[in-house]
């Protein structure tokens, strides 16, 4: 069955400098506590949070969703997106408890084509954490391939 | 810590990857998406062949190789993490997190080591990636 015909190249390069609405976002013990479970590991020591919630803390602090993001790069669905990479740099270990500021942009877009002819997407997300002085804590870059006929991987 | 570029990083194994900690993730992360949580979707999409077996959350695969750099160097010893997702890790997959030294530096007075890591299954590399660890003196 032929997937949704892709949205104009156009539309997707006007995505680029894409602002979200940008927040706050604060990891409880509980949330720490079960994220870091799920890891397999035990608990870090003091408050320090497991770097894996610098996936869903960065989107959810920048007060938007894996939908939203997903609904940015106009994907056909759920299962047309692929994940190119992950980026995380650390400039301080995060805390529990702290309320940390997220801005986050989209900053790269652009249509390719795979050797088989098929499209897709390449879409670029940022993400900035700062500290309650300020400081940086983290940035992300998200790039992830919005598939245009059909082929997909996880997130 | 004494390292040399070219040595291995002590292995991290996940004996048996978990759906139900994919449906705990699912949640945390508030992703909707069925590939994580409901075997049965997983099995409808028919042209994968994964039967019915959940995906793991990428960045569950990438906790992996965090957990086995903390291991090693420390909580709090990374400075940046990079993956890429050549293929999907399932339930019940063993998975092995390695790695290996590619360089070591000094930055800000700290001692750096830089790491090509990776998920080994079998034969087959599900994530790669590179990251970089401050070295404990």
């Amino acid at each position: 069955m032929p997937g949704k015909p892709p949205p104009p190249e156009e539309e997707i390069k006007a995505i680029i400098g894409h602002e979200f609405p940008g927040g706050t976002y604060t990891i409880e013990h509980w949330e720490n506590f079960l994220l870091t479970e799920c890891t397999g590991a035990e608990p870090l020591p003091g408050k320090m949070v497991h770097p894996v919630a610098l996936f869903h803390m960065p989107i959810l602090g920048a007060n938007t969703t894996i939908g939203e993001m997903f609904a940015v790069g106009k994907a056909d669905s759920d299962h047309s997106i692929g994940i190119e990479s992950y980026d995380w740099e650390m400039y301080q270990p995060l805390e529990e408890d702290t309320l940390y500021t997220v801005t986050a942009k989209v900053t790269d877009a652009d249509r390719r084509s795979r050797e088989d002819g098929r499209l897709y997407d390449r879409i670029q997300f940022q993400f900035d954490l700062a500290d309650p002085n300020g400081d940086p804590a983290a940035r992300t870059t998200i790039t992830w391939h919005y598939n245009r006929s059909g082929s997909w991987t996880s997130r | 810590m004494d390292v040399q570029v070219g040595d291995n990083i002590p292995d991290w194994v996940m004996e048996s990857v978990s759906a139900a900690r994919m449906r705990t993730m699912a949640a945390i992360l508030r992703d909707p998406n069925p590939v994580h949580w409901d075997r049965k979707a997983v099995a409808a999409l028919k042209r994968l062949n994964l039967g019915e077996r959940t995906i793991n959350q990428g960045p569950l695969g990438l906790s992996y190789m965090i957990n086995m750099l903390h291991d090693w160097t420390g909580p709090g010893s990374i400075r940046r993490i990079y993956m890429t997702f050549p293929l999907v890790v399932l339930d019940e997959d063993r998975i092995v997190a390695q790695g290996k030294i590619t360089g070591l530096r000094e930055e800000n007075g700290e001692k750096l080591a830089d790491c090509d890591i990776w998920l080994q299954r079998g034969d087959d590399q599900p994530l790669v990636g590179k990251a970089t660890v401050v070295l404990p003196s």
